[in-house]
This record gives structure tokens, C-alpha cells and sequence, in this order.
């Protein structure tokens, strides 16, 4: 009688410390579920073992962010700069939310003038009380899709008393 | 007396944009493939 076909035995489970690909599926996980501090945990502990893992560092920084911990979220960009990792935009905006728009304006200085560095900087100069140059960035801005920016456009061009020109920006946009 | 009810202008809303943009780089390629290879697929 032929022997019955083994079953294959179960792969050896190792147990030291998790594999940095486990850490960073848990990691995605809790980002799937809003879940921004056990993310940031994650993003910790994939650092203790590859302190400079840019992946990691930038995560950690979002979550830090989405989690409203911008004070915290400042300190890991300031521990990182001396990385080659680019978290300028990361910086701008935690800036602009600490109201400190004149160090936020100078750290979009010299970034490409893309999207996410000109809706920054539109809102800075909303917050700097110059309602007019802000319309202007919203209206380099109409054909880049962006959703609701008009909502924006008008409170630009309401604060800057041209509230006439509304309606034709609107038809425009 | 008292004063008729006038309409005041509110203050625009301003959305904040800049954080939609503020965004976790893609880690997909970081975990573990899924897809092992035949057997797993018929047990995972």
C-alpha cells in the first residue's frame, strides 16, 4: 500500500523580534484605520531597529500630523534633518499651524510651485491678511482639479473686497 | 425700540487644503508579498 502523502509540515515559526515587513503591514493596517497612534508605535518600532528608514520617518510624521500632534510631529522633522529625506512641505504646514506663517512662507521658498506647495501658501496669505495675493495663487490654481479650492477663491476674493468678481471667477473656474 | 434685525456679513470659510495633501508614502512594497505561490493561495 502506497504511504499516504505526509502532510506537509508547517513552516518553522520564528519568533525574535518582528520582521520589519510585519511591522510595516500592521503599520498600514492602523493607517487604513484612522488608528494614528498605534501607527505611530509602528513607525517606532520598524526606527529601533532602521533608525534612518525614510518610510518609517515619513509615516511616523503624517500620522503625528492626522493625529493633531503637530508639536511632536516638528520635533521628528527637526531630529531628521540631517537625512537626505525631504519633509519641507511637512514642515510648511506644521508651521502654518503653529501660526508661524512667516518661518511657513520661508520654507516653501525655493520648492516647486506644485499644487500642495501653492494651497499652502494660499493659505498663508490668507491667515497674513493679503486676501488679494491669495486669490491670485487660487486662480493659478482652477485647472488643477482641486476639489472645493473654489470655496477658497471666493473667501479670497470676499476678504479682498472684490466680491464683484465672484460670480465671473466662479463661472470660470 | 428695539432695533430692527440687520443682516452683518460673515467671515468666508476657508477649507483647509494643505492637509488633504499631507499623505502616507505608499508602503505596499515594504510588507510581505501575499501571493507565496500556489499552496498558499488555496490556504491563505
Amino acid at each position: 500500500m502506497a504511504p499516504k502523502s505526509k502532510e506537509k509540515p508547517k513552516a518553522p515559526t520564528p519568533q525574535p523580534p518582528p520582521a520589519i515587513e510585519d511591522l510595516f503591514a500592521s503599520l498600514h493596517r492602523n493607517i487604513d484605520k484612522s488608528d494614528y497612534e498605534k501607527a505611530v508605535k509602528d513607525a517606532d518600532q520598524v526606527l529601533s531597529i532602521a533608525p534612518n528608514d525614510e518610510d518609517a520617518i515619513r509615516c511616523k510624521v503624517v500620522a503625528l500630523i492626522k493625529d493633531d500632534k503637530i508639536d511632536d510631529a516638528l520635533s521628528v522633522i527637526q531630529s531628521s534633518r540631517n537625512l537626505p529625506i525631504d519633509l519641507g512641505f511637512q514642515k510648511a504646514y506644521c508651521l502654518y499651524r503653529q501660526n508661524k506663517l512667516e518661518e511657513a512662507s520661508a520654507c516653501l521658498r525655493g520648492r516647486e510651485r506644485d499644487p500642495e506647495t501653492l494651497l499652502l501658501e494660499a493659505q498663508i496669505l490668507y491667515r497674513q491678511g493679503n486676501a488679494a495675493a491669495c486669490a491670485d495663487v487660487y486662480q493659478k490654481l482652477q485647472k488643477s482639479g482641486i476639489e472645493t479650492a473654489e470655496v477658497n477663491l471666493v473667501a479670497s476674493l470676499v476678504s479682498a473686497g472684490k466680491s464683484s468678481q465672484v460670480q465671473k471667477a466662479l463661472e470660470a473656474w | 425700540f428695539p432695533p430692527a434685525f440687520q443682516s452683518i456679513p460673515r467671515n468666508p470659510i476657508v477649507l483647509d487644503l494643505a492637509y488633504n495633501c499631507i499623505t502616507f508614502p505608499d508602503i505596499e512594497n515594504r510588507m510581505k508579498k501575499t501571493r507565496k505561490g500556489l499552496i498558499s493561495r488555496f490556504w491563505g
